[in-house]
């Protein structure tokens, strides 16, 4: 069976440079290598600037690799472009409050990327609105709305819904819980999984919050300086981490755990 | 008699629709050397619970309570100078977003040489004052856990990473000795690791210095592991407060009980990718609060009564507001 989304010998160099006269300063990334299945959720874990939102932004195309091959169902995505197959990888961002633009109604942001990307007219958009709206647990009503007359939960509602209109088979999120208040967290996490659960998606998130990592992921990837340093089935990676820092990092929220 | 008391602190916003009572009757008190956690989701009031102890609640605003004192002195009955001379000395705070709470136009050093009282130092000339300023303020940045302080020292706060900035504030707070810690919210956005390291560093001045702490968040995880008692908010109402041990082994509140099971690391019979359990709906905004015990529309066990507010009762030292508490089984 051909995975999901296959990557390989995902590369990227970057130069920084604070001023003409000083020597570059040189950024690798990479080389990062994994499948994800239909209906697999994969966390990616690791510290700050680890180069965690770089994977995502370079899985989604918001950054174009230096070298490496991303496969979807076994086609080669050329990322960056507006080709169909990149409709099929979205992305939710972290702060779902400023994601969202608003000066315009929730309706027309969600027909945004179907007017840009699809030849669907105006009332199959408005029907895909709707149905896409239901399907994120929220009213056909709701696309009156603007950004400043939703709560927490249902900004995240939308911002998933944003990802969800352009039917995708690969959902990346960066720190899509982070934001979110204890009950409106459990809300989402039940909505992606019952989302996962009904359409199939592959679902890769990235968070701090290794309760949540343990709770709904299949498989993580442990970052560290741009390199993964373990990958693996995530209760075997709790159980037995193999190298120092993830072995610190479950050590530590272990000694969080309450000893019942 | 506790360190700092609170009792029916209300405070009052003027809004569109009338005078709303963002903080109704919130009780709290803190004993010395006691860290106490505060708990409630974003819009509870823990954040204006911490501008009334501050002082720094807009003159717009009523604010009436039975009793607001720190060691015995009123708050609400002090003058502006007797208040900042207890917040400068005895009461330090770590604010929610360090990255508008610290000043832009100022090296994070400044900022932190400028935060260290004048009582620490004991030079006689200004340049033995300024080496020891140097001094302190490098052996309180190893101590939060910035390893590089020269770097951190010189750039500005848009110049370094989020988490920095935060732990510059905590050392900020922390390097003048204050008596009582008020964190908000500390811990958000931190990864596993550093996350420890802090509370071991809370935990630690805690345990040596006696230091009392008011620990604002929704971690729950963190808050666990190192508070003492516990008191959670909803909706600007105390809801429950008691022995951390009691009410994480026996809630008595309907939305204490949510609050924990929400957390998955607490549940661990909880199968992998199983539904977690979670109220509906969200928390009301100030517009729109319900009357009676706020939690009414969403909690599972709300009946008729449930429009008065309820009163407060106790069991030993676990005080909750509920009609129907869980520990009476027949609705």
């Amino acid at each position: 069976m051909t995975p999901l989304l296959s990557v390989r010998n995902l590369t990227l160099t970057q130069k920084h440079r604070k001023n003409w006269l000083d020597k570059a300063q040189i950024e690798h990334f990479g080389p990062i290598e994994f499948d994800l299945n239909r209906g697999e959720t994969l966390a990616i874990i690791g510290e700050n600037g680890s180069g965690k939102s770089v994977l995502a932004n370079l899985l989604v195309g918001a950054i174009t690799p230096t070298s490496g091959t991303i496969k979807l169902n076994g086609e080669a995505c050329v990322l960056g472009g507006h080709a169909e197959h990149n409709m099929k990888i979205r992305m939710i961002f972290q702060n779902s409050n400023e994601s969202l633009n608003p000066g315009i109604t929730v309706g027309s942001m969600l027909q945004e990327p179907l007017r840009l990307n699809t030849t669907l007219n105006e009332r199959e958009r408005i029907q895909k609105v709707d149905d896409t709206l239901r399907q994120v647990g929220m009213l056909r009503d709701h696309k009156y709305f603007y950004r400043h007359m939703l709560s927490d939960g249902q900004r995240q509602r939308v911002a998933l819904a944003r990802a969800l209109i352009m039917e995708p088979e690969v959902i990346v999120a960066d720190e899509p819980f982070a934001a979110l208040d204890p009950s409106v967290r459990s809300q989402t996490v039940n909505l992606i999984m019952k989302l996962q659960r009904d359409l199939g998606l592959g679902f890769i998130f990235i968070s701090h919050n290794l309760g949540i990592v343990r709770h709904i992921s299949d498989r993580m990837l442990v970052l560290q300086h741009g390199m993964v340093i373990e990958t693996g089935k995530t209760e075997t990676v709790f159980n037995w981490p193999r190298s120092e820092y993830t072995q610190r990092l479950v050590a530590s929220h272990q000694s969080l755990m309450p000893n019942f | 008699m506790p360190m700092l008391d609170i009792k029916n602190l209300t405070l009052e916003i003027d809004t569109p629709v009338g005078w709303v009572k963002a903080l109704d009757r919130i009780n709290l008190t803190l004993e010395k050397g006691e860290v106490r956690a505060l708990v409630g989701e974003s819009g509870s009031g823990k954040s204006l619970i911490v501008r009334a102890i501050v002082g720094s609640v807009p003159d717009n605003w009523r604010l009436t309570a039975d009793r607001l004192s720190w060691k015995g002195e009123s708050l609400l009955s002090m003058n502006a100078e007797q208040r900042r001379k207890i917040m400068r000395k005895e009461i330090a705070v770590v604010f929610q977003n360090p990255q508008a709470s610290l000043d832009p136009s100022a090296t994070l050093g400044d900022q932190l040489e400028e935060s260290i009282p004048a009582h620490l130092l004991a030079g006689k000339w200004f340049w033995q004052r300024n080496a020891e300023r140097k001094a302190l303020a490098s052996k309180v940045l190893h101590k939060v856990g910035i390893k590089d302080h020269q770097d951190c020292l010189q750039k500005f706060p848009h110049e370094v990473a989020r988490d920095v900035n935060h732990k510059m504030m905590i050392a900020m707070a922390l390097v003048s000795e204050p008596e009582l810690l008020i964190a908000d919210d500390p811990t958000r956005g931190m990864e596993a690791t550093t996350k420890v390291q802090l509370l071991k560093l809370l935990t630690r001045m805690n345990q040596t210095k006696e230091l009392s702490i008011l620990f604002i968040s929704h971690d729950l995880l963190a808050i666990s592991s190192m508070a003492n008692t516990m008191t959670v908010l909803y909706c600007g109402q105390t809801v429950e407060s008691g022995k951390m041990k009691q009410l994480r082994k026996r809630p008595l509140h309907p939305y204490t009980k949510a609050l924990l099971d929400s957390a998955p690391s607490f549940r661990k019979e909880l199968p992998v990718k199983s539904d977690l359990s979670a109220l509906d709906g969200t928390i009301p905004t100030l517009q729109h609060l319900p009357i009676g015990c706020r939690l009414g529309p969403r909690c599972p066990r709300a009946q008729k009564e449930c429009v008065k507010v309820p009163a407060v009762r106790r069991i030993h030292e676990h005080y909750y507001s509920c009609h129907y508490p869980l520990h009476r089984d027949k609705l």
